[in-house]
């Protein structure tokens, strides 16, 4: 403690950790008042819309954003999660958390299973492999019609059983605010597992080898190992995210799951910034609002869209994030990062 | 030091290469190696460009592997084990051309260097606990203490990218210190430096030996290497032309006339 630099740094450390316990806060306080506020049943779909879609971006900016992997197959963990929870419920009649435990599972070895054989990849070998991952998942998904009902997919998916606590009711996930809640928590509970994960010496390791992964080796970082677990916990979330997704929307069709989707959840943490996890967080929920607030554009919508995103990219390629910490600093609030 | 440890050093050298060779295509970059550094000294390793020094030091850190020939440390064969497997060891490194992480912090890219040192059960690192808070405080400590070392204390907070050439060289220097090496590989390290930076590196380089760590530098900076090292291997295309203490180098005609040439010396 005598050294000045440590003594220095300590302060600091323990005022990031009051103003992160009050940003917690605030974001608890946040999820519970939206449904709140947007009582409609359009706005609480795209409220939980998107909580889901947090889920993703979070997950994939983990194993691009920290990791520095190029993954074009988020979508193919997403699918895997919803139809693997979503068969095992109405095939076999298994409870919908256990399912749920299954899908993230299944997603998450999927995940690692890709990036065992893909880690020798690099930058577009990689996103071209990732990317075929994905076309194969939607085209079993699309084709295995004995096992996923394929193109007219399945439906009537019920909601996750309501949580009874002696004989009262605490939530019934008919609700679409409790299921709000449920994702919301979901999500929340996720972000905080991820950002502890970033903010431990295992963030240094990941980002170490997204900067450089020879100088990585040179201090002991098995990249190959790394990048696997970074790829094993991202699908795992998108897993997660899958399951909710299913028995949110009760239908279940392949083609939720193509690969364009990938790519609207690489916008997400593209506009929102990569290598910070809230970033892709407020881009997932822009990108979601945006083309509904659209809607008045009609035809003109996805145009209004697409020139929203190419303008993020060209003026601030590193996202809302950057944005907003341009903007703090023109207001002389401290930089937290 | 107490007196067990000369006896061993002196059975044993900590590094030992024999018969190293490697080629690329048809370029034999690296011919019929052999050497031997004992521990607690500084060797260099110098010549002129392309005489295969960088590669040499590529074999020993594990970015290569030899086609042919063996490599031991401290009776470990490195030959077929990966480049992170070797930290482990106590082998570390920098880099000719620089290689920071340059969006992380000065003390961000120390405490990568502490990878293979965190002792922290894996919950801890999603529950922040005592040990995780123990074992994050010994890292700043250690890592305050290496940027000290390297008169880099001001800068904690900097991104690496933003430092200037010499801070980034001195910083590669700390970082590669925060895996607890034995043997320390230097590349090129004087290059883009002035003079006095070279001093400060010297200096460094010297308190390092001092305390017991073992050095290979692969320099083309005469001077530098005539001040410092105990041993010296000269190598052209390839092959071994020449080792011995600074005074036998200097005088040998075969390096004078491959290597330092007229107008060099």
């Amino acid at each position: 403690m005598s050294d000045p630099a440590i003594a220095q740094h300590l302060p600091g450390q323990h005022a990031k950790l009051r103003s992160r316990w009050l940003a917690y806060a605030l974001a608890v306080a946040v999820i519970i008042v939206l449904p709140l506020i947007f009582n409609d049943t359009y706005w609480r779909t795209n409220l939980t819309v998107c909580a889901i879609n947090v889920l993703l971006a979070i997950g994939l900016d983990f194993i691009l954003g920290y990791a520095g992997q190029l993954n074009l197959g988020h979508s193919a963990f997403y699918g895997l999660g919803a139809y693997v929870s979503t068969l095992l419920i109405v095939k076999l009649g298994i409870p919908f958390w256990i399912a749920f435990i299954a899908g993230v599972t299944f997603a998450g070895i999927a995940g690692t299973f890709l990036s065992v054989f893909a880690v020798r990849l690099r930058g577009h070998y990689l996103a071209i492999a990732s990317l075929g991952f994905a076309v194969i998942v939607h085209q079993i998904l699309l084709n295995w019609i004995s096992l996923t009902q394929g193109p007219l997919g399945i439906y009537g998916i019920a909601p996750p059983p309501a949580i009874v606590i002696g004989g009262v009711v605490i939530a019934d996930f008919h609700n679409l605010a409790a299921f709000f809640y449920l994702v919301a928590g979901f999500a929340f509970l996720s972000y905080i597992l991820l950002s502890q994960l970033v903010r431990s010496p295992i963030g240094e390791t990941l980002t170490a080898i997204r900067e450089d992964e020879v100088s990585a080796a040179s201090l002991g970082i098995n990249g190959a190992a790394w990048k696997v677990f970074a790829f094993g916990v991202g699908s795992a979330v998108a897993g997660a995210a899958g399951c909710f997704y299913a028995s949110f929307v009760g239908t279940l069709v392949p083609d939720a799951f193509f690969v364009s989707e990938a790519f609207n959840i690489l916008a997400m943490v593209i506009v929102g910034g990569m290598g910070t996890l809230i970033g892709p967080v407020f881009g997932a929920i822009l990108l979601t609002v945006l083309p509904e607030v659209l809607r008045g554009f009609g035809d003109l919508r996805l145009v209004v869209y697409g020139a929203a995103l190419t303008f993020v990219v060209l003026f601030m390629p590193g996202g809302l994030a950057q944005a907003a910490r341009v903007i703090a600093e023109k207001f002389g609030v401290r930089n937290s990062t | 030091m107490s007196a067990a440890a000369p006896v061993a050093a002196t059975a044993q050298p900590l590094l030992q290469a024999q018969g190293l060779h490697k080629n690329f295509g048809g370029v034999k970059a690296v011919a019929d190696i052999f050497f031997d550094v004992p521990a607690g000294t500084i060797f260099a390793v110098i010549g002129p460009n392309g005489a295969g020094k960088s590669t040499l030091l590529n074999l020993i850190s594990g970015i290569y592997r030899p086609d042919a020939g063996s490599l031991s440390f401290q009776g470990n064969d490195l030959s077929r084990m990966p480049a992170h497997r070797r930290v482990r060891l106590g082998i570390a490194r920098t880099f000719q051309k620089i290689r920071l992480f340059k969006q992380l912090s000065v003390l961000e890219n120390v405490i990568a260097g502490f990878h293979v040192h965190h002792s922290v059960p894996a919950w801890q690192y999603v529950v922040h606990g005592a040990v995780f808070a123990e074992d994050q405080q010994r890292c700043r400590e250690q890592a305050a203490k290496l940027l000290d070392f390297v008169g880099m204390s001001a800068r904690l907070h900097v991104q690496a990218g933003s430092l200037s050439y010499g801070e980034q060289r001195m910083l590669e220097l700390a970082r590669a210190l925060a895996t607890k090496p034995q043997l320390l590989l230097i590349d090129e390290p004087a290059a883009g430096l002035n003079a006095a930076e070279v001093d400060g590196l010297l200096d460094r380089i010297r308190s390092l030996r001092s305390g017991g760590t073992t050095v290979i530098l692969v320099e083309h900076n005469m001077d530098l290497v005539m001040n410092v090292a105990d041993r010296i291997m000269v190598m052209d295309y390839g092959r071994r032309l020449f080792e011995g203490v600074p005074e036998e180098v200097q005088k040998n005609p075969a390096v004078i006339s491959a290597y330092l040439g007229g107008e060099l010396s």
